[in-house]
């Protein structure tokens, strides 16, 4: 199996940096983007299995990024985790139109990334061809 | 009583009236019948002259020409004929029935010319009047002829009767007209003399006294007293009545007025939910024409639907007029406004009675705006204390994480260079609160800038060391003194400095410098970083604003309140920050500081 690959969308260097040295040692393969079109663009060049992206970013933020990816590509399958610190409940009402989004609270921990993508891929069927399981937001 | 007076008075007049009608009517008469008399007397006399006296005289006048006469002329008031001569003797003589000629001697006067004459009453029978003249022919003598005649008697005739009885009853007619126009004009008097009357009653026993024209005199002056009194009284009322309703109008004016030039904007809807009363604000708060509210059921004018709402709670069956209600809107017909409309009731007092619904319409378009920056400046601060705060958790577990030494170093830098940045965010944030609330204010002092200058330089010395880059101080021999709060200025300048430093690429230079120019001093700070593109240099001092890095969207670790503080404090001094920046090249910030002449013996600190 292929390494899975992993688009990190943020406005920090230092955000996706750390991110990036945290889920290479874990074996998965990195790409990184500052806005969303950055991101449009990489998805071009290579789908990832799990799209990791902040809202709020100059250009295109999050809240644009995530529905247009996921309309986009409409067959391929790929997690799409969004991370805020925006905790009122209010702000995460959009996300509810765009299948397979789920929310990482910040302060990210590294860790808690790393185990929240080995449970999604475990969940995962080895059989490639077949539809994912959906996953569904906590 | 006066009025019935009057009436006999009227009665009388009016008997007078008729009795002197009648007498002239008679005394025309007479008149006609007496000159009728002398017609006839003086017409019989000459024709009879002409005669000659034989045939006159014939048979003693009772045949002949004299018979004739007597026959013609012999219907009452015909007394006589006779004919005489010069001696007095009669020559021949008629006389009517019962009458008989007076003896009397003509006048001389008669021998030549006719004459005529009054002759007493004899017999009983009426005076007479008597017409002579001479005979034409003298043959015989001198003669006369004499006539006579009955003078008219003095009375009415059968035939004037009823002319006259129409007459007095015309003029009887005529009495109660009179009467009843003049008791009409005269009602007001009457009652007065019948009040004077009363007021006299009480003394009607002294009025016959010995003073009792001085008691009528008092009560009629009383009498006058009381009516100059309520006549005054009257007028007094009236005096009161129009200054009451001036008084009233001109309240009722200046309270409009006031209504008018509320800021607010009034409403008034009678129980039924009509618009009374508008005020003049309400028409540009609601972009709705006056003439389409005043007097117009709701659902004619308002088509917002919170206000609707809040109005239909006060009209018609839904009423629930008891309490105040008070609602937010934005008003379709005006853009970007944001109103508070609060509805009361206006009760009589007692509960029972109500005069209907009081609404006012408040421009919260400030407020509104102000909460919402608010809002966004909570979301916005918060957003850029919990970057700092992530990315240190995330540097935190990978230090403890990792076994690499450059990955350590690595991450106790970035988490040293976030705690900074949260610091300096922090204590940025209290002087943009202190400058806004105006709890800063500067103290300014005479100030030369070399000693403050050389101060900001080295504090930025060990900063711009980690990142390979020069600060350079270039500072002229000799500098003005400017006015300013020194605590403050370290802060601008601190500020700049950070930016130079942080917006620069390694092995660059920073430039901190100062200039005397015309009347201003100028302090720059030239980087030779990133740069500024156009389009972002009109909005960097702009609270919250930062700048991409050039082709992506990625920030540097700034928080977009450093260089609006920097311009906030620069404005407080009175003076004005230039930027000029290319991209790729670098960035110059210049301060221009008026120059402060030194009044005499001032110190410079």
């Amino acid at each position: 199996m292929s390494a899975r690959h992993i688009l990190l969308v943020d406005d920090e260097p230092h955000v996706l940096r750390v991110l990036r040295l945290s889920l290479e040692r874990e074996g998965y393969t990195v790409t990184t983007a500052s806005d969303g079109h950055a991101a449009l663009a990489c998805m071009a060049q290579q789908l990832p299995d799990v799209l990791i992206s902040d809202i709020q970013m100059d250009g295109m933020d999050g809240r644009t990024l995530c529905p247009l990816a996921r309309a986009t590509y409409p067959d391929h399958p790929f997690l799409i985790l969004v991370m805020t610190s925006m905790t009122a409940l209010d702000e995460r009402t959009w996300a509810r139109a765009v299948p397979d989004t789920e929310f990482l609270e910040k302060p990210l921990s590294p860790r808690q990334l790393v185990a929240r993508l080995s449970r999604h891929f475990a969940a995962l069927p080895v059989m490639p061809g077949l539809p994912p399981e959906p996953v569904h937001a906590p | 009583m006066k009025l019935n007076r009057i009436g006999i008075i009227l009665i009388a007049c009016a008997l007078a009236a008729i009795t002197l009608v009648v007498a002239l009517l008679l005394v025309r008469q007479q008149a006609s019948q007496e000159a009728q008399v002398r017609n006839k007397g003086v017409g019989l006399v000459k024709s009879l002259s002409t005669i000659p006296i034989a045939l006159l005289a014939e048979s003693g006048g009772r045949g002949g020409v004299l018979a004739a006469v007597l026959a013609s002329h012999d219907n009452g008031d015909f007394a006589y004929v006779t004919i005489g001569d010069a001696n007095g003797r009669t020559l021949a003589e008629i006389a009517g029935s019962g009458s008989i000629a007076p003896a009397t001697a003509l006048p001389a006067s008669a021998q030549t010319a006719f004459g005529e004459r009054d002759l007493p009453a004899t017999g009983g029978r009426a005076p007479l009047r008597e017409f002579y003249g001479p005979l034409l022919d003298r043959s015989a003598g001198i003669a006369f002829v004499r006539v006579g005649f009955y003078q008219p008697r003095y009375a009415v005739l059968p035939q004037d009767i009823s002319f006259l009885a129409l007459l007095a009853l015309m003029m009887f007619l005529v009495v109660p007209v009179v009467y009843l126009v003049i008791k009409r004009e005269m009602a007001p008097l009457a009652a007065l003399s019948g009040q004077l009357r009363q007021l006299a009653a009480p003394g009607r026993p002294d009025l016959q006294a010995q003073d009792d024209m001085r008691e009528l005199a008092a009560n009629v002056q009383r009498y006058l007293d009381q009516a100059s009194a309520r006549i005054a009284q009257l007028e007094e009322g009236s005096l009161n009545a129009t200054a009451d309703n001036r008084l009233l109008q001109y309240g009722s004016k200046k309270l409009n007025a006031a209504l008018q030039s509320l800021p607010d904007g009034l409403l008034m809807l009678d129980p039924a939910g009509d618009v009374t009363f508008a005020s003049g604000k309400v028409e540009p708060l609601l972009g709705i024409a006056m003439d389409r509210i005043l007097g117009q059921p709701l659902e004619n004018w308002c088509s917002d639907p919170a206000l609707r709402t809040l109005l239909g709670r006060y009209s018609g069956d839904l009423r629930d007029n008891a309490r105040s209600h008070k609602v937010d809107f934005a008003p379709l017909n005006v853009e970007g406004r944001q109103l508070s409309a609060t509805a009361q009731p206006l009760s009589g007092g007692h509960g029972t009675m109500s005069f209907g619904t009081l609404i006012v319409l408040r421009d919260v378009t400030r407020e509104h705006l102000a909460r919402q920056a608010g809002n966004d400046f909570v979301a916005h601060v918060s957003h850029e204390l919990k970057s700092p705060l992530n990315v240190i958790g995330m540097y935190a577990e990978m230090l403890a994480d990792s076994d690499d030494e450059s990955m350590r170093v690595e991450s106790l830098n970035v988490i040293q260079d976030e705690i900074e940045r949260m610091n300096a965010l922090v204590g940025n944030l209290l002087n943009v609160s202190k400058l806004e609330t105006g709890s800063m204010s500067p103290e300014r002092n005479r100030v030369r800038l070399d000693d403050l200058l050389r101060d900001a330089h080295e504090q930025a010395l060990p900063r711009a060391e980690g990142k390979q880059l020069r600060v350079l101080l270039d500072l002229p021999r000799e500098l003005e003194a400017v006015a300013i709060d020194k605590d403050l200025f370290r802060i601008a300048l601190n500020n700049l400095l950070t930016n130079a430093i942080k917006y620069n690429r390694p092995g660059g230079s920073v430039t901190l410098a100062a200039r005397n120019e015309d009347n201003d001093i100028v302090i720059s700070v030239r980087d030779t970083g990133i740069g500024i593109a156009p389009a972002d240099q009109e909005r960097i001092f702009d609270k919250f604003y930062r700048v991409s890095e050039a082709g992506t969207a990625t920030k540097r670790g700034g928080h977009g309140l450093g260089l609006y503080l920097a311009a906030q404090i620069v404005e407080l001094h009175h003076g004005r920050m230039v930027v000029e920046s290319e991209p790729g090249v670098g960035s110059t910030f210049s301060v221009h500081l008026k120059i402060v002449s030194a009044p005499a013996g001032a110190a410079v600190l």
